[in-house]
């Protein structure tokens, strides 16, 4: 063998050695032990995506937020003196104000709840046998920049984001809130937060790669990062100067007649989109979890109440659009109370007016020409009618926390329950879907799905919601019809006094008795108000609702004067003028 | 008929011209292992340098992003109904009582 050979083989050799070798540390070796020390493998949390009003505005967006922490072992003072210090930086923000703006009961319970904290953190830093244990989480960058200017050794933090509500509590119980789910994710419950939860938190990243001693990616190593993708951002139909404008009026109404709470809706009756929803009293999005439970469901689509007189708009409307009544026909039985089913029938007023026209009924809101009506329709059509209308359904709005209300089961109805529901009573309504049936009478028999989010936009992705469930409901004539009644019903009604003049107003006054274990108690009443205007080519549609008003009963008195005040307000806003 | 030794003199010819490209072969391959190493050595080099330079963008990104959420919570604060309303209060702004048509 010469030695061209030997160096040929030896070459040979060696190459299929260092191929072996890449081989194996390629595709057969696992790095174990020592290198997974430098493998860092970050959970890259995700933005939440924000939300706008119609005006692009953000209702909801979000703010830096850390998480605090400390490493018992690493201490240089006493874990009490180190509690003391920054305590007062970790506690609810609901006392961010000067110390000089709160009240002497609220300087109390800041220093009680200091006193607590400083207890609970000092406890978990003398824990020694955790090497890091959690202090805070979601404090504010004001806060930890406080912190950190302190120097303390022993303490770090981690970015983090929370929500940031530049209108502060402001269309609340409509948005919902963000909490942490058992895996202390962040999660959206109620409202909007909650119904669109999935989309709005995107989805986290990941951050797997190799690191050198000085922490720096190490470029030519195993490199699989996952970007984190931000949740998309709901842009809503609300207008935040009309929400701004309707919760001030409801506010000052709910404290003016001394109502238990007060709910307003508005929503535009030719897209069916929402223009404001607002519910008081309300609670602070941000400090969510200081407020009792109560105050999280929105009840503007979770209340269910018996309507009362604003549903007869639905009645005659029914009996119009299947002809057995017009509005000139004339109520035999309108001279006295009636006795139907063993139960006797009468008016709010006691007062009876004999040989009524339809529109005269609606005007008087008389519950013995209800009967009149009712009766002529018989169950059947009632019940398909209430049906169709859409009550005992969810109206889909994008709201977590929505109720159907209740309508019995048509093989349970019976002369009296026909009777009474004539006028509202023994049923359950939403206020979400009055609005939708007086968007009907609006929208000329068409019927539209109410809603909140106008469109999603993720990333470059422009997602227009699109509007379902259109259908007809009552003709446009019965819608006209039914549209002069409540004209009428506004011009020469109870609340006629409160009405602005010049424009013309379709609505309609309700006042219902609060069931109470099984009698209606006398005292208790849900006032409301349902309308729309202008009523020839109506721009909003609106419903006004209080519970137990203590200055009076009737929704004439209480609702009536909040919804009008609110549409002059509407009127300014959108510019249109009284014509009369 | 040629003389055996002749014979074995061609085969000894032949076999050296084979073995002649094989080395030429090999050569080519060590050479191109060779530059590959060297190209190899360049890059992670060059890489080595830029994992510090990413972390320093990363780094730079998360700071800007920062300062961007926080200008975008500043301006939606500022601009709040709540914020303007007391502001036009104080500037002695009222209500509009007529509709105002162009």
């Amino acid at each position: 063998m010469d030695r061209i050979k030997a160096v040929q083989i030896f070459i040979f050799v060696i190459a299929i050695m260092i191929v072996a070798r890449l081989f194996y540390w390629q595709f057969i070796a696992k790095v174990q032990g020592n290198f997974e020390s430098i493998i860092s493998e970050d959970n890259l949390p995700a933005a939440r995506g924000e939300i706008y009003d119609s005006q692009d505005f953000p209702l909801v967006t979000n703010q830096e937020a850390f998480l605090i922490y400390g490493k018992p072992h690493d201490l240089k003072q006493s874990p009490k003196d180190i509690a003391q210090k920054i305590a007062p930086y970790l506690i609810s923000e609901k006392y961010a104000t000067a110390s000089a703006g709160l009240s002497e009961d609220e300087q109390k319970a800041k220093d009680a709840e200091i006193k607590t904290k400083e207890e609970e953190l000092t406890n978990r830093l003398a824990t020694k046998t955790l090497f890091w244990v959690q202090l805070s989480r979601k404090i504010t960058k004001d806060a930890k920049e406080k912190i950190q200017a302190m120097n303390i050794a022993g303490l770090g933090f981690e970015a983090d984001q929370k929500r940031f509500y530049p209108e502060s509590s402001m269309a609340a119980q409509l948005l919902g809130f963000v909490g942490s789910d058992k895996f202390g994710v962040d999660t959206g419950y109620y409202g909007l937060e909650g119904y669109w939860d999935r989309r709005l938190r995107g989805k986290s990243g990941r951050l797997g790669q190799e690191t050198d001693p000085f922490g720096f990616p190490i470029l030519v190593g195993k490199y699989r990062p996952i970007e984190p993708q931000k949740g998309a951002s709901l842009y809503l139909t609300l207008d935040r100067s009309i929400q701004f404008m309707v919760e001030r009026s409801l506010k000052q109404a709910v404290e003016k007649y001394g109502a238990r709470d007060g709910t307003v809706i508005v929503a535009d009756p030719k897209t069916g989109g929402i223009l404001s929803m607002a519910t008081y009293p309300t609670y602070n999005p941000a400090v969510w979890q200081e407020f009792d439970e109560k105050f999280y469901k929105n009840p503007a689509v979770a209340d269910t109440f018996e309507p009362g007189s604003i549903f007869k708009i639905v009645v005659m409307s029914t009996a119009l659009d299947v002809s057995v009544v017009e509005p000139i026909t004339r109520c035999d039985v309108c001279s006295g109370p009636r006795q139907i089913g063993g139960y006797e029938i009468s008016t709010w007023n006691k007062k009876y007016y004999p040989n009524s026209t339809m529109t005269e009924i609606i005007q008087h809101s008389d519950n013995v020409g209800m009967t009149f009506v009712s009766e002529k329709l018989g169950i059947d059509k009632f019940y398909d009618y209430i049906k169709k209308f859409g009550f005992g359904q969810r109206t889909d709005i994008d709201l977590q926390e929505e109720s159907t209300g209740y309508v019995r089961e048509k093989k349970d109805w019976k002369v009296i329950d026909l009777a009474t529901a004539s006028f509202g009573q023994g049923i359950a309504v939403t206020p979400i879907q009055m609005v939708e049936a007086v968007l009907i009478i609006a929208n000329k028999g068409k019927l539209l799905t109410l809603h909140l989010v106008d469109k999603i936009v993720d990333g470059q992705k422009e997602e227009k919601v699109k509007a379902q469930g259109e259908r007809q409901v009552i003709s446009p004539k019965t819608a006209a019809q039914m549209t002069e009644m409540m004209v009428n019903a506004v011009e020469n009604g109870e609340a006629r006094a409160f009405a602005p003049k010049g424009y013309r107003i379709a609505g309609k006054t309700g006042t219902a008795q609060i069931p109470v274990a099984g009698h209606y108690d006398p005292n208790k009443t849900i006032a409301s108000f349902v309308g729309f205007a202008p009523a020839d080519d109506p721009r909003f549609v609106m419903m006004v609702r209080f519970s137990e008003p203590s200055s009076s009963p009737f929704g004439s008195e209480t609702a009536a004067p909040t919804f009008f005040g609110i549409a002059k307000e509407l009127f300014n806003y959108y510019g249109i003028a009284p014509k009369r | 008929m040629l003389p055996v030794s002749d014979f074995k003199i061609k085969k000894k010819d032949n076999f050296n011209l084979i073995g002649k490209i094989k080395v030429k072969v090999l050569v080519i391959i060590g050479l191109l292992v060779s530059a590959s190493f060297f190209a190899q050595l360049v890059f992670a080099n060059n890489l080595a340098t830029d994992g510090e330079k990413l972390a320093k963008i990363h780094e730079e990104i998360k700071k800007l992003e920062a300062e961007n959420t926080t200008l975008k919570v500043e301006i939606a604060q500022e601009s709040s109904l709540n914020t303007l309303s007391e502001k036009a209060q104080k500037l002695g702004f009222a209500k509009p009582s007529q509709v105002i048509t162009p």
